[in-house]
């Protein structure tokens, strides 16, 4: 079969594109980071592994306008078309669907990712889409589904798959649970040749040295998967674990073959405790951490152990990104984040005594937060980036994602403002607030700010005594890519506060986003 | 640990607190394994939830699903003493009257209440997986239920006089005496009532190669939920 997994370009009426961003949310900027989405990618590798023809049509990284994408994939005449999407841009998809089908009406068209997945119906009422997959293991499922096309003279109406919606001859029949399980060291390493990896190795900000790349995930979901704003968090989504050497085995080829120079391992969170330390021991006796390249995962505080610590930046471990999402412990017990603000000091402490770059996400516009509360963030974050303790940052609004537990105690408590998805793009605050929604906007550009501020560009100098080539590399080479970053977040934030005082639409014009 | 599947309808705490509880004992189990029995803290809790635990010096803490029932005026967590691993290895140290951190409780691996005398339940799990199987037991003692346990050691098999009859089905990898048998081993020989409720808890490999089985074995995935360590 001639199969395609493909990503439209999709560009809005300010020119932005839109980039998958944090809990595979979509996001719009003028200069876009293209992130490997690492699961697709080892879809594509199976599937070829499996002796079919596939197309990694990724028309953002390929920097395609639409109507390049659109007749090259055309063209390539596919017997099946993958697309993942997401709230925001559903209805764009929805419209393309129906194009292309009307277009190639034999191709399957398949629809994935956590929308869908928690909807199915819906879009099948409101396109020509022919599966769903409830199942956020498109790399297992994937090759059952074309197998059984390939197989079954009667798929749409034998196909026994757990977990799809398929548009069969007698309406929409749906296969019921999927399985939650699945072992994760049976789906491939990604082929990195098939998917063009080199076009995801320069713009992001994660790599302080490129090419950088995204690790084939160890951990399917997270380990911890309770936070109530997150992805990664309902009765679908569960975790499963690469073993240890098999990941070890990539970083090697990745180094040795490809010359990779950093490498982000993107799971919800990494290994900890025994498992940290086994990896960490793997890139020391295979020699990997003298071979020039940096390391970096996600994790949570009070995660990590100095003694695992240590050892993770002796195997050349540089990048820690933290969920750090509020400064107040009612905030972090409304979100069920699992940790107390008194212990964020000691992990950020042992980061940074040990030479990693400690990266905070944090998040603002929850519907309770108060401008106390809101202040305790932005004090706290600029304690610890002038501090040295934190040395970059991302802010984003909490935008509600669909069916998490947060989205649902929005719909509750009757303070989601939008129903309108292309207002989930996390541009502006969507939810009723105890104060103006231009405060969160302000906060976010102070924050921001902080790049900026003398003391922590003085900080960043004392670094350099430390004599370690990375706080070199950090203020020389990195600092002017964070600074247009910086910018281009405050651009966006900036642009979206003058139009949050408008009514929130309540019908939904496709028009609205532009092709 | 994460669960998978929501369980209960019997609603959870919105709001997870974090308290500095008092530890009032340890019993050691094995050579490696030991309960810790703390106050209870104020928070509502349903048996099958979990808790994270550390203590103030170490800044990190570890989730532990609770050992006891529900409505016990203390809480116990079930613990294996890991090599090298400095939680386990913290709390192992704590004497009587000891503060020790918690933050919870939370999760959803609980019993839904309308389930409680209708269905069967098969619950599974290796080693200290027990943990909220035991806590289910002691809630609820009118449950109808197995429990087949996965262990190394016969020196495992943790208060098994908690589990009336034949309802305690340990499988020992590592016997004194006679062959060794696994978890996977004994549920391909058994007879698997498609009606009944299946409770996974343990290691990823034993939840992996169990959710395998039971699906051969035509067990619909919405009769399954889990827990597994990681």
């Amino acid at each position: 079969m001639r199969i395609a997994i493909s990503y439209p370009p999709i560009v809005n009426d300010r020119g932005q594109k839109a980039m998958v961003s944090q809990n595979r949310n979509v996001q719009y900027f003028i200069k876009p980071t293209y992130l490997l989405p690492v699961t697709y990618a080892q879809a594509a590798t199976w599937l070829k592994d499996d002796g079919h023809d596939v197309l990694w049509d990724d028309g953002n990284a390929q920097e395609k306008t639409y109507e390049e994408w659109f007749a090259d994939l055309i063209s390539w005449r596919p017997d099946m078309v993958v697309f993942e999407s997401t709230t925001p841009v559903m209805k764009f998809y929805w419209r393309v669907i129906d194009e292309l089908k009307a277009a190639l009406p034999s191709t399957i068209v398949v629809m994935s990712g956590y929308h869908s997945s928690r909807q199915p119906s819906e879009t099948m009422e409101m396109s020509s889409t022919d599966v769903v997959l409830r199942s956020n293991h498109v790399d297992f499922v994937l090759p059952r589904l074309a197998r059984d096309v390939k197989l079954l003279a009667d798929w749409r109406d034998e196909c026994a798959i757990e977990g799809l919606s398929i548009r069969s001859t007698s309406g929409i029949r749906n296969t019921g649970h999927f399985i939650q399980v699945e072992p994760l060291d049976r789906s491939p390493i990604v082929d990195r040749d098939l998917v063009d990896w080199e076009r995801y190795a320069y713009e992001n900000g994660n790599f302080l040295q490129t090419p950088g790349t995204y690790a084939t995930s160890v951990i399917r979901d997270c380990t911890f998967g309770k936070c109530t704003f997150c992805r990664y968090n309902g009765p679908d989504l569960t975790f499963s674990q690469m073993s240890i050497e098999r990941s070890l085995d990539e970083y090697e080829r990745l180094i040795n073959e490809y010359g990779v120079k950093e490498i982000f391992d993107d799971s919800g969170v990494w290994f900890r405790g025994q498992d940290a330390r086994a990896f960490a021991h793997g890139i020391i006796e295979r020699g990997l951490h003298k071979k020039g390249c940096y390391f970096g995962f996600n994790t949570r505080f009070e995660y990590l152990d100095e003694e695992t610590i240590k050892l993770l930046a002796e195997a050349n471990f540089r990048f820690v990104l933290l969920g750090f999402e509020a400064a107040d412990d009612e905030t972090l017990q409304r979100l069920n984040k699992g940790y107390q603000m008194e212990h964020v000091d000691q992990c950020l402490e042992w980061l940074t005594k040990y030479g990693l770059h400690p990266h905070l996400t944090i998040m603002v516009g929850y519907h309770w937060q108060t401008q106390e509360q809101l202040d305790q963030t932005v004090a706290e974050v600029k304690r610890l980036m002038f501090s040295g303790m934190a040395r970059t940052l991302q802010v984003t609004i909490c935008t509600p994602l669909d069916y998490t537990p947060y989205h649902q105690e929005c719909i509750r408590e009757g303070v989601l403002l939008a129903d309108d998805y292309d207002d989930h793009d996390m541009s502006k605050v969507i939810v009723k607030t105890p104060i103006p929604h231009e405060a969160y906007y302000q906060a976010i550009r102070e924050m921001y700010g902080i790049s900026y501020h003398p003391k922590f560009i003085l900080r960043q100098i004392r670094f350099l005594a430390s004599g370690r080539k990375r706080d070199w590399q950090f203020l020389f080479t990195y600092g002017w890519r964070a600074l247009r970053r910086v910018r281009q977040h405050v651009f966006n934030l900036t642009s979206a506060s003058q139009e949050d005082h408008a009514p929130i639409s309540k019908t939904s014009e496709l028009e609205s986003v532009k092709r | 640990m994460v669960s998978t599947r929501v369980g209960t309808e019997r609603g959870s705490a919105l709001v997870v607190n974090h308290s500095t509880l008092e530890v009032l004992g340890h019993r050691a189990l094995t050579d490696n394994t030991y309960v810790l029995r703390t106050t209870r803290p104020d928070s509502p809790i349903e048996a099958g939830q979990c808790f994270s635990v550390g203590t103030r010096s170490l800044a990190i803490n570890r989730e532990y699903s609770m050992y006891s029932a529900e409505d016990d005026p203390f809480v116990d967590f079930l613990i294996r003493r890991v090599d090298g691993g400095a939680v386990s290895t913290a709390l192992a140290d704590l004497r009587e009257g000891d503060p020790v951190e918690v933050g919870g409780p939370y999760g959803s691996f609980c019993l839904n209440g309308d389930d409680l005398l209708t269905r069967r339940f098969v619950f599974i799990a290796t080693g200290t997986g027990i943990a909220p199987f035991a806590s289910f037991v002691k809630t609820f003692p009118q449950l109808d239920y197995i429990l087949i346990h996965g262990i190394r050691y016969d020196s495992e098999k943790y208060d098994q006089e908690v589990y009336e009859g034949d309802r305690y089905q340990p499988c020992v990898s590592r016997p004194s005496i006679g062959a060794g048998e696994r978890v996977t081993d004994m549920l391909e020989s058994m007879d698997l009532d498609p009606a009944a409720l299946y409770y996974l808890c343990g290691n990823r490999n034993m939840i992996t190669d169990t959710v395998h089985i039971l699906r051969e074995r035509g067990i619909p995935g919405g009769n399954v939920y889990m827990e597994t360590f990681f």
